[in-house]
């Protein structure tokens, strides 16, 4: 039997570059009118889709009305959305009840928290340094909500409330819950069985209840148990109930990541004579939170949406002061518009912060991958 | 004659009902280089291990440089200051550069200052020819590389006794060569080492006993030439024939 198969040398050519390659737009083009039935598919789609984009263009856009000191603009034959009911109520969505004259002292919050968080989104400044800028920024914002020295007016924590107290819950439960959740993950791998059974017990408890029941526990049902000298705020308690859901969750994402790590790492640290706490700090915890990274930070975002579940409670963030604020019988027509303003406000946000988790995510990555890769 | 680097007597280690190391003993002199061999599964990770405290064991005693293994953390902290192990899979920490990698024990460990410690560092790694690299990560490293920085790092507090498990088996055969060498280098300066390996011209070259180890029991101790050209027992013989069977 004779041998087919073959190889042909080659004739020692000079490298040349690649050939183009096709463009992105044109490829697309391409794709879209492969065949008549493609095409007239595409041609029929895009016309769906104008006819859809166009009314809601006008209604949005062309027709809106964006100022009107009297709701009887927006009534108005032809009128398209209402958005002076956002330019009216701006206060009370953004601020809550907090007392009218004092509300400068929100915006002087929430320009904090916007400036800080842009500042150090692209990581120039040490990890340090960003840290203690933001344990700074909370704390003037706690003094600056509650007033009550260098000659600002005390304001009970019940007048709290809008995009200052969504951010101050959501900061303070990232904050508090992060660790905690560093703690259970690392109790739960404890040699010592006591240790690791209450730590799972905790999780596993605090993952069978929905929010709302946690929440309502921490809020309405603690204080009984406490004896009547102990009054814990009620916002605080809240705010406990907060953190020991949110750690509850973050605690398996950063178990995951400490399970994802080869025992190798630890023996070498180990055999180098590195104590526990220094193992942890520098070789378990930086390898572990970075494999973590994707789960935490759908945590942290699902964190800061949780916080419209303490409108519940009598306590008005955005979601809760623009309830409050639609209430008004002149402008309550306009809920659609309202309420529109703030899914965009959080979304923005939530995508800012899911940007944020996969840009350190890449940053990690590039470092972790072998040359040439 | 200085106290012996090593000294090990009656070690008895089970893994559940797994009599993984049965009535061992050995002693490893100052300055004096050792080599253990034998099948996989024979127990030889599992002994150099519980020398630097990484494996408990529940009968027979381990003495480093005179201070004794006796379950305490001090003596735990003490043994692990005097020696230092390499491992098959190198265990560089990825997350850190290269320099990093050598100075993080040292600095936050044992409070040496940073300049001197990344002094030593650059040292250290001049002498494993890796100069250039000091500011890579180890995920750019080759394997012999990595394994040559992995030798620096734990040279770095100047270690009594050096322990090598299998340093070369995760090796292309074309970088084992490279690794061989500085082992060798560190032998020739003196240095207290045991090192688990099936180089014979390694062990050959270096070694001024050779182990051999089969089913958690010393078998044979004897000196390489005679090892490699005349083993006592019928499994030994097996094993260097396997062995030599590459070469
Ligand atoms: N953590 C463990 N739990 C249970 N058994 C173990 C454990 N580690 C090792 N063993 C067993 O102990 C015995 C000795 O293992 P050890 O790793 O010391 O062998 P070795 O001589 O180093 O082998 P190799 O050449 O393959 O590395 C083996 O039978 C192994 O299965
Ligand atoms: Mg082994």
């Amino acid at each position: 039997m004779s041998v087919t198969s073959f190889a042909t040398p080659g004739t020692g050519a000079a490298p040349r570059p690649a050939p183009e390659a096709e463009g992105r737009a044109a490829g697309t083009l391409r794709r879209l009118f492969r065949s008549p039935l493609s095409g007239a598919l595409t041609l029929v789609i895009a016309l769906v889709l104008v006819a859809v984009a166009w009314p809601l263009l006008r209604w949005a856009v062309i027709d809106a009305v964006w100022y009107a000191p009297d709701p009887a603009a927006c009534r108005a034959e032809g009128a398209g959305a209402c958005w002076a009911v956002i330019v009216e109520k701006h206060r009370v969505i953004l601020f809550g009840a907090f007392p009218y004259e004092q509300q400068w002292r929100g915006a002087v919050i929430v320009a904090l928290w916007l400036g800080w968080a842009l500042l150090t989104a692209p990581r120039l400044l040490p990890l340090a340094v960003r840290l203690g800028g933001w344990v700074v920024v909370f704390l003037v914002s706690l003094v600056l909500m509650r007033g009550g020295i260098l000659g600002l007016a005390p304001v009970g924590t019940d007048l709290w409330g809008g995009l200052p107290l969504t951010f101050l819950i959501f900061g303070g439960t990232v904050a508090g819950g992060l660790p905690l959740a560093v703690a259970l993950a690392l109790g739960r791998r404890s040699d010592w069985p006591v240790i690791s059974f209450l730590c799972a017990a905790f999780v596993e408890c605090v993952r069978g209840f929905p929010l709302l029941v946690v929440l309502f526990f921490a809020a309405l049902i603690l204080p009984l148990f406490l004896p009547p000298e102990l009054t814990i705020d009620k916002l605080l308690r809240a705010e406990i109930g907060m953190i020991v859901f949110f750690a509850a969750y973050a605690a398996e994402a950063v178990r995951g990541g400490l399970q994802a790590l080869p025992d190798g790492q630890e023996e070498a640290a180990k055999a180098l004579g590195m104590s526990y706490w220094l193992r942890l700090r520098k070789v378990v915890l930086p390898q572990a939170i970075a494999v973590a990274l994707p789960a935490l930070f759908n945590d942290i975002i699902r964190a800061f949406k949780n916080t419209t579940f303490f409108s519940i409670l009598g306590l008005f963030d955005v979601l809760g002061a623009t309830k409050a604020a639609l209430q008004d019988p002149d402008w309550v027509r306009y809920g659609l518009e309202g309420y529109l303003f703030v899914f965009l406000l959080y979304f923005l946000i939530c995508t800012g912060l899911s940007l944020y988790g996969r840009s350190i995510e890449r940053d990690n990555l590039r470092r972790l991958r072998r040359a040439g890769e | 004659m200085s106290a012996p680097a090593v000294e090990i007597s009656g070690l008895n280690k089970w893994f559940g009902p797994h009599h993984v190391l049965r009535d061992v003993s050995l002693g490893l002199g100052a300055g004096e280089k050792l080599v253990l061999c034998g099948p996989s599964g024979s127990g030889k990770s599992t002994l150099i291990r519980c020398i630097i405290g990484l494996e408990s064991f529940q009968e027979g005693s381990v003495t480093l440089c005179g201070r004794r293994l006796d379950g305490t953390a001090a003596a735990l902290r003490d043994v692990r200051a005097m020696s230092g192990m390499v491992f098959q899979s190198f265990n560089l920490f990825p997350h850190l550069t290269v320099l990093e990698n050598l100075t993080i024990g040292p600095v936050h460990g044992r409070g040496m200052a940073r300049a001197a410690a990344a002094e030593r560092a650059r040292e250290l790694l001049a002498r494993v020819r890796l100069s250039d690299q000091a500011a890579k990560y180890p995920g750019q490293l080759s394997g012999g590389q990595a394994q040559r920085v992995a030798i620096a790092r734990t040279l770095m507090l100047a270690p009594r006794v050096l322990l090598f498990d299998e340093p070369t088996s995760a090796l292309d055969p074309e970088m084992v060569h490279e690794v061989l060498e500085v082992m060798e280098e560190l032998a020739a300066q003196g240095q207290s080492m045991i090192v688990v390996t099936h180089e014979m011209g390694f062990a050959r070259r270096v070694a001024d006993l050779v182990v051999f180890m089969d089913a958690g029991e010393i078998v044979e101790a004897t000196d390489p030439e005679s090892f490699f050209a005349a083993p006592r027992s019928p499994r030994a013989a097996e094993f260097v024939a396997q062995i030599s069977h590459g070469d």
